[in-house]
């Protein structure tokens, strides 16, 4: 049982697993490009199946402005300070890419609606640091710290934002950027003195929409990149080349003393292992490979598009989402070298598989995931950005993004949709939105790292 | 003081005074138009409208590549008026802003300023 007297989260991956079910679920839903003049805003839904408002977004906390494109979020203190009783995972901090403000809610006073509680502009963050576009949160003991995609002119590579726990800007955490030409997501490894990071592109390539030529230009990333950590500095890149087109989501095993993670490279559609060996050197490979797939109506395979990973709280189970296809696949990856397809359900995407779930015409493809600790319980959602969007799913505009779960089964393997939940951001008062990136009040598979 | 006027085809034309240096996304916000944006340097398209007519200046954008250029896209909020100007505003506007990259790919010389190639003849 977790012992009271101290800080945020749980002692250890298994006693995070044993935490009682999410019964709310926070979600970010999204104006900026529909069309709609309205703020984005951070979406709570009731996901307490006694009741009667489950699976209903029951309040909706707006952002100060429009045009933020909300994204990714990150608490302020997850396990890493359990240890801490001065500490409370209290406030969630919601960055807007394209405004670079990044946003402090208050979700501990009144769980099921959140409010505004503090307001970090872009404007203070571009003239203090000279970054903007902040993507990844990480709580660092009690500090902040932001991967920030570009510089206050959206060129690349940016660097990492510091906040203070009373989220006030320290400056730049790192020591020095090194070669590394893009940011985008990252997680630690303290026991093992490790910082994974990956690259996505520059703010002002990925904003505007996807030009695939651009990948041809270098443009994009293509590369994981390991840190010193507490020197702050890169000290090992590995070139993936063509194995590793835009490799986004890095995931280290929840497990402190593990030093294997993985990486989904979106456009190559692969999944990239990483460990550090027994010869004490890191290694890479590639464990997972999706075929492109045809399409009756197109001249080119149309390519997976991995758009997350996500290791189950035990790390036992990898699930990836392959945005375009419209799929989501659940790995056995027990033996990391050599994962085991063991599960997949289809939901949207671009091949026909599935375009109606549970009643509902999906648009877009699953593509955001969290899973609950214990495993059981996968939360989807469709929209990716904005301008993506528009660019391969133009019904979205006016059907709106949607959220489905998945039942997963922790003893066999295997996936099945759950035919009672949807919440479908299509029916939103002010019009359509675009739900994506969930996290819930008691800690996620995606925000807590042990020290 | 130098002023141009914008007309808004795509709200019954109507019309606005604005400042010749300023940009068309701060001067008609002013006024109460109701338009997106995002970046506010020109660099994430969010704020794109459509030129009908006349002329703007806006090399402060980074964010359209050629064959939006083409096909008359301005970034609201770098873009300056050089004359008199009819804007299509909002999404409404944004028919052929986006493309599947797919499906449609770009020409060399339709990327963006900084990687196309000149078109050969
Ligand atoms: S607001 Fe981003 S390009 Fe104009």
């Amino acid at each position: 049982m977790k012992d009271h007297c101290c800080g945020p989260g749980y002692a250890s991956p298994a006693e995070a697993m044993m935490a009682p079910r999410e019964k709310l679920l926070y979600t970010i839903a999204i104006y900026t490009g529909t069309g709609i003049q309205k703020p984005d805003y951070l979406a709570t839904i009731d996901n307490d199946p006694d009741s009667p408002s489950y699976s209903q977004v029951i309040s909706r906390c707006e952002m100060s402005g429009i045009g933020d494109e909300l994204h990714h979020m990150g608490w302020n203190a997850c396990s890493s300070c359990f240890d801490d009783a001065s500490i409370s995972r209290k406030y969630l901090l919601v960055p807007g890419v394209r405004t670079s403000n990044i946003h402090v809610i208050d979700c501990a006073t009144d769980p099921q609606n959140p409010s505004l509680y503090k307001v970090i502009k872009g404007s203070e963050i571009k003239a203090k640091t000279n970054l903007s576009a902040p993507h990844t949160i990480h709580c660092l003991g009690a500090e902040i710290i932001i991967s920030m995609l570009g510089d206050a002119k959206g060129e690349a590579p940016g660097g990492y934002l510091h906040l203070n726990k009373d989220f006030d800007i320290i400056g730049r955490w790192e020591s020095s950027m090194g070669d590394i030409p893009f940011g985008y997501d990252f997680w630690y490894q303290p026991r093992h003195n490790v910082m994974v990071s990956s690259e996505w592109a520059a703010p002002n390539t990925f904003m505007p929409g996807f030009d695939l030529e651009e990948v041809g230009h270098l443009k994009y990333g293509r590369r994981i990149h390991l840190w010193d950590f507490k020197k702050k500095e890169p000290k090992q890149t590995f070139y993936l080349g063509e194995d590793g087109l835009i490799p986004l989501e890095v995931r280290f095993h929840h497990n402190p003393d593990s030093t294997h993670g993985f990486c989904g490279a979106a456009l190559s559609a692969n999944i990239i292992h990483w460990w550090k060996d027994t010869d004490g050197e890191w290694k890479w490979e590639k464990v997972v490979d999706v075929d492109n797939e045809p399409h009756p109506d197109w001249p080119i395979p149309v390519p997976g598009v991995i758009s997350v990973i996500l290791l189950s709280m035990d790390d036992r189970f990898l699930y990836l989402c392959n945005w375009l296809h419209g799929d989501i696949r659940q790995y056995d990856i027990s033996d990391p070298h050599n994962p085991v397809l063991t599960g997949q359900v289809w939901m949207g995407g671009l091949l026909g598989c599935a375009p109606e779930v549970n009643g509902v015409k999906i648009t877009g493809g699953p593509q955001m995931i969290q899973l609950s600790l214990d495993g059981t319980r996968l939360y989807v959602t469709t929209s990716l950005f904005s301008t993506w969007d528009n660019q391969f799913y133009p019904e979205i505009r006016t059907n709106g993004g949607c959220m489905l779960m998945v039942n997963c089964d922790t003893e066999q393997g295997g996936m099945k949709i759950d035919p009672d939940f949807l919440v479908d951001f299509g029916k939103e008062p002010n019009g359509p939105s675009r739900c994506h990136e969930t996290r819930y009040p008691g800690g996620d598979c995606t925000s807590d790292i042990w020290i | 003081m130098n002023t141009y006027t914008v007309t808004i085809s795509n709200r019954d034309n109507a019309t606005y005074k604005v400042a010749a240096h300023r940009p068309l996304l701060s001067s008609l916000c002013a006024q109460g138009v109701d338009l997106p944006y995002g970046c506010k340097y020109g660099g994430c398209i969010t704020c794109a409208g459509k030129l009908i007519a006349g002329n703007v200046e806006q090399h402060r954008q980074v964010a359209l590549n050629n064959r939006q250029l083409e096909n008359g896209y301005v970034i609201l909020c770098v873009a300056v008026p050089i004359s008199d100007i009819t804007l299509e505003i909002g999404v409404e506007s944004h028919d052929k802003l986006y493309r599947n990259p797919f499906l449609d790919p770009l020409e060399p010389h339709e990327l963006k300023a900084n990687i196309a190639t000149p078109k050969e003849i």
